[in-house]
């Protein structure tokens, strides 16, 4: 995940040009030379790492504001925390502040979730009327792929998961992380990390079955 | 996959449907996110986010001194407050007082009060009735005189 996390990044386009620190300086001296109070060093690594961030913040927030919010208390949290990574067994970067990223989005979503201004819509009678067309549909044996699913209305779904069930789906399922990855992310057990994906699913069943 | 155990085909199908709704949830805000990472004063916007988060930890830090300083200076003033109170009543042992509210025979009596004005009045020497009839003599000689 964190080379491929890489590799995009740096292909990224419309992104500034690197011109302070050159892109064959590894990450790990980047935070050494951040650390040390090097202000171009950390902008690289900011460059760097900010799709990545972006993105993820974008698997959980759609309005613009919100994820700009998720990137900057992101890379915040890692400015001050880089003394951690420089003395901690961390070997990656971009794991490391994917982890970062992915703490903010739990955050964020259990604030969400205690705010009952902010909580998503309820699903209206066509919403349900065409998600009961499309579970009897995948029932009888149709392409689940084929089913053309409304932003908004998987929006409304997800919102009525739990902010940990949502997180640990959107690792799995979409971000495609292996059970290890998850565990270190969350500081987790890998068993830990079975047992909260199959109740997640559950939840999610759980979800789909009332307009079934 | 992880968290999928056998539930039979619908249950299957139920499942993947869900997994599609994660995704279509997930991935369908990526140009807006591509946006947000392209934006040009996106760093900028950072470093002054840092920069407050600095200057209110060092407000922070300032606070925690000041309450480190009041906190040591604490056994201090208690040994200077000891100090007081036990001028104050040590001072106050060498004096008769009289507890409030309660009179003292003496005040009653008026006795202390009687001695002052004996005093006085012995030191003035108060006129007798045959120094006021000397003086009235005094005065009708000086009037015959003239």
């Amino acid at each position: 995940m964190d080379e491929q996390a890489d590799n995009t990044d740096r292909d990224a386009p419309d992104l500034p040009e690197h011109t302070v620190a050159s892109a064959d300086v590894p990450d790990v001296e980047l935070v050494a030379r951040a650390g040390a109070g090097d202000a171009d060093a950390f902008e690289e690594l900011f460059n760097r790492h900010r799709r990545r961030v972006s993105l993820i913040a974008g698997r959980f927030f759609r309005q613009r504001e919100q994820i700009e919010e998720i990137v900057q208390e992101s890379f915040m949290k890692a400015y001050f925390a880089l003394p951690d990574f420089a003395n901690g067994q961390e070997n990656s970067f971009a794991s490391w502040i994917a982890r970062i990223a992915f703490n903010a989005c739990y955050d964020e979503l259990r604030r969400m979730k205690r705010r009952p201004e902010s909580a998503a819509g309820d699903i209206s009678e066509e919403e349900a009327a065409w998600l009961k067309t499309q579970l009897r549909a995948v029932g009888a044996g149709a392409d689940v792929e084929a089913a053309a699913i409304a932003r908004d209305l998987a929006d409304k779904l997800l919102a009525r998961l739990s902010p940990e069930d949502r997180l640990l789906l959107v690792m799995l399922d979409v971000e495609g992380m292996s059970v290890a990855e998850i565990g270190e992310s969350n500081s987790w057990s890998i068993s830990k990390v079975k047992v909260r994906a199959h109740r997640a699913r559950a939840a999610l069943r759980r979800v789909l079955e009332r307009f079934v | 996959m992880i968290g999928n155990h056998k539930k039979g085909e619908p249950g299957e199908r139920l499942e993947r449907f869900g997994q599609a709704i994660v995704r279509a949830s997930a991935t369908a805000n990526d140009a807006e996110a591509e946006a947000v990472a392209a934006s040009p004063f996106l760093y900028a916007r950072l470093r002054t986010r840092i920069a407050a988060e600095e200057a209110r930890r060092a407000g922070g830090e300032t606070w925690l001194a000041l309450l480190g300083v009041v906190w040591r200076s604490v056994p201090a003033m208690a040994l200077v407050a000891l100090v007081a109170f036990v001028l104050f009543w040590t001072t106050n042992l060498g004096t008769t007082t009289t507890s409030p509210g309660v009179l003292s025979d003496e005040a009653l009596m008026d006795a202390r009060d009687a001695g002052i004005e004996s005093v006085v009045f012995a030191e003035r020497r108060p006129l007798s009735s045959d120094d006021v009839l000397a003086t009235i003599l005094l005065e009708d000689e000086r009037e015959v005189s003239r």
